[in-house]
Parts: structure tokens; sequence; C-alpha cells
């Protein structure tokens, strides 16, 4: 069983009032350091649950084993 | 020859294909629990024997005969559960390793080295239980 997680790209960023339009030029540069874009990874993200899973089946089967063992002691020398 | 000798014959006969069909079936049984004993042969995590070091002809082929046997048993076991075959054996291996193999037995964890247990409990891979 595969998952895949694409990330959404999140940009954050600050919006200034009309009162500070005359400094806008000077804002605008000042403001692209405050700017910071997060881009989506080229591949998308893997979680890899193979390994969980067939534990869980190994784990159920504990009582099958068991039944299975002592139903077949031939199979099972000591 | 008289009807009685015959039926008697018969009857010896009988007895005597018994014995050698039972004969050799308990010495095989005797020659693998000898082998586990002296640490020749020994469980695996796969839920197979398997056999340390080298071995006589009499009892890789016991070890193999056994192993077909449970195979077919995990074949079962799979189908009924909707699991693979190997699910079914690492499974049973799991219990082996617990309950089976007694102090100074040999075992086998994966592609690992034959170790001889101790007084104490085996550390089963973690795949064994829900805490792993």
């Amino acid at each position: 069983m595969k998952m895949i997680w694409k990330a959404i790209p999140i940009r954050i960023g600050r919006e200034f009032g009309p009162s500070l339009l005359g400094i806008l030029p000077i804002a605008g540069v000042l403001m692209l350091p405050a700017c910071i874009t997060l881009k989506a990874p080229e591949k998308p993200i893997e979680i890899n649950l193979n390994v969980k899973v067939q534990q869980e089946v190994i784990v159920r089967l504990q009582k099958d084993a068991q039944d299975l063992i002592s139903n077949n002691p031939e199979l099972f020398p000591q | 020859m008289t009807r009685k000798t015959l039926i008697i014959a018969a009857a010896l006969g009988v007895i005597a294909t018994g014995l050698v069909l039972s004969g050799p079936a308990r010495a095989q049984t005797g020659v693998i629990v000898a082998a586990m004993t002296n640490g020749t042969v020994g469980e695996q995590s796969d839920g197979y024997l398997g056999i340390a070091g080298t071995a006589s002809a009499d009892v890789r082929s016991e070890v193999e005969a056994i192993n077909i046997k449970r195979r077919a048993a995990y074949t079962d076991l799979a189908a009924k559960r909707g699991v693979t075959v190997a699910d079914a054996a690492v499974a049973t291996g799991c219990q082996t390793l617990a309950n089976r193999v007694k102090p100074g037995q040999v075992y086998r964890i994966g592609a690992g080295a034959w170790q001889t247990r101790s007084a104490g409990a085996i550390t089963l891979p973690g795949y064994c239980s829900t805490a792993g």
C-alpha cells in the first residue's frame, strides 16, 4: 500500500494598507526579503507502509500458527 | 498347502510389511530429534528446518521431507486466510522460535548465523509482535 502526498506551495507575504502607498516603491524593495515562497518538490513524497502491513499479517496469524503446530506434531519434532 | 497355512502365511506377510514400513519412519523421526539435540538441525525464522553445518544423507533427506510437508501445511493456512505462503511460514517461524526451540538447540533468524539458545528466551524478530 502506498500513499502519495503532494506538497502544496505555500506563499507567505504581507499586505500593506493604502496609507503606505507613498513609500511603496521603497517598501517594495524592502519587502522582497520578507516574501518566502515554498515550492513543491519535483517528486511526490512517498510513505511506504508495506512493512507495517506485513507485520500485522504475521501477528494476526499467530493463533493459526500455534494450531498448525499442535495439529501436525510429526512436522515439528523437538 | 492347506488353507489354514495360507492364512497364516498371509498374516505373517502383513505383519512383516507393517514392520518394514513403520521401522524406518520411527528411525527417521529419531534421526531428526538426535540431529536437533546435537545442533546439526534447527528451526529457522522462515518456518522451516535448516541444517547447521554438515549432516548425513539420512538427516538431509528427512529435513527435506519435513519441509515439503510443512510447505503443504503453510499453503493450506495461506489459502484459508488469504495471505502468502511465506507469511504463513514466517508466522509459524515466530512460534517455533518462541515455543519449540529448547535451550542448547540451534536456531537461525533470517540469513544470520546459527545460534544456540541459552537458558533465556530467544529474542524474536520485531515482526512477531505488535510491540516490535
